[in-house]
């Protein structure tokens, strides 16, 4: 049964309908929400909530994009709003001046570039933050980027670059690694 | 730096970042069934705080009251103040009422625009845009629409609210986009966060989930 006929048999109300187009996105989901939000709970309550309003909403789906980037435009909204809320992305979101200067001076204390790149990413502006995973982490085309958080192509690639050039900042003295 | 080196240690660290475990399909499943059967058996309530409920109902009064007033009372020349905010206790209930309809509108417009992002907008956003709209045009005929810096406010949420009330079912995106523009253009939220006066006690705004 392709997908095209799984929608129409889910919003008649069949269960066995929504659950096999549940079955067929709630990895990319949940990876995306966990990857966004960095802890289980949070990104269960995203994935739960996004196909809450998506089964609920699936009738306003008109099938101009494909449902993965529909189910993803709603995560995303979920997630972003959710991590808002909380507020809890603040506790991560030290400002990136404070990662700075943990950077200098502190390179034989914590040799590991990777941790610091994690790091970095966690201070990364929530928007900048959201297009880096996206992009560099999950994968996702700017194409896909851009359906998505309902932006232009342009943006997402320009938000992805900032960022970039926001991590070079933050791991400079990493630099001889790259530049080698 | 090398450009190409540093991609490849984005990719080769991003695949630590935030690891996700293996997904918990059936305890998530479980938890949608459950919480779907909720919803549809608990009717959607805006959640407020007492003091809150208190302050909305009596908004809602004065608001009557201005209406009941406007209908029946004589017609009075309205006397020369410069705010509606006078010195008077009728200025603090309009205050009251005002603040509290800005800050019920300033949600709305907040959300309506969040949500327009994404290309899913709650059906229930032109339900609370009808009732807002109900208010602001009761608000123009009150005092408050003598007010010289929030009369001209309360025209354009007239409009936005007009056209999110207004909005069909079957919406077309570009509908939506039109009246975000309308919003962004007249920097209707910027100006509506100038007009809503600071402090909790002055303004108990709508908080809630829609």
């Amino acid at each position: 049964m392709d997908e095209h006929e799984l929608i129409a048999r889910a919003r008649a109300g069949d269960p066995a309908a929504e659950r096999a187009l549940y079955d067929a996105h709630v990895d990319r989901v949940y990876r995306l929400a966990y990857r966004l939000a960095g802890e289980d709970e949070l990104a269960r309550d995203f994935t739960q909530e996004t196909f809450i309003r998506a089964f609920q909403r699936l009738d306003t789906f008109r099938g101009e994009s494909r449902l993965s980037t529909w189910l993803h435009a709603i995560a995303t909204s979920v997630a972003l709003n959710g991590l808002r809320k909380t507020k809890r992305f603040r506790t991560r979101e030290t400002a990136l001046e404070a990662a700075d200067a943990v950077t200098v001076g502190q390179r034989t204390a914590e040799p590991d570039l990777k941790s610091r790149l994690r790091a970095a990413i966690d201070a990364l502006p929530l928007k900048y933050r959201t297009v880096v995973v996206m992009h560099d982490v999950e994968g996702y085309t700017h194409e896909e980027i851009a359906a998505t958080l309902n932006v232009e192509v342009g943006t997402s690639k320009a938000q992805l670059s900032r960022a970039r050039a926001k991590l070079r900042e933050a791991l400079a003295d990493f630099a001889g690694e790259w530049v080698t | 730096m090398n450009d190409d080196r540093f991609d490849e240690m984005m990719r080769e660290a991003g695949r630590e970042y935030h690891r996700p475990p293996e997904t918990p399909r059936e305890e998530m499943w479980a938890a949608i069934e459950t919480e779907r059967r909720r919803r549809r058996t608990t009717p959607r309530v805006i959640v407020m705080r007492p003091a809150w409920r208190w302050g909305i109902g009596m908004a809602a009064v004065l608001l009557i009251g201005i209406a009941i007033g406007r209908v029946l009372g004589p017609r009075a020349p309205a006397p020369p103040v410069d705010s509606v905010v006078a010195q008077t206790s009728d200025g603090v209930a309009y205050r009251l009422a005002a603040a509290q309809y800005l800050g019920r509108t300033e949600a709305l417009l907040a959300g309506f625009r969040s949500d327009a992002r994404t290309g899913v907008l709650d059906p229930q956003f032109v339900a609370q845009a009808r009732d807002l709209l109900s208010s602001t045009r009761l608000l123009l005929d009150s005092p408050a629409g003598n007010d010289p810096q929030l009369k001209p406010l309360l025209e354009d949420l007239e409009l936005v609210l007009a056209q999110i009330a207004l909005l069909p079912a079957g919406r077309d995106k570009r509908d939506v986009e039109l009246i975000i523009q309308g919003i962004d253009q007249k920097s209707v939220l910027s100006r509506l966060r100038t007009a809503i006066p600071a402090g909790p006690a002055a303004l108990p705004r709508a908080q809630g989930a829609i």
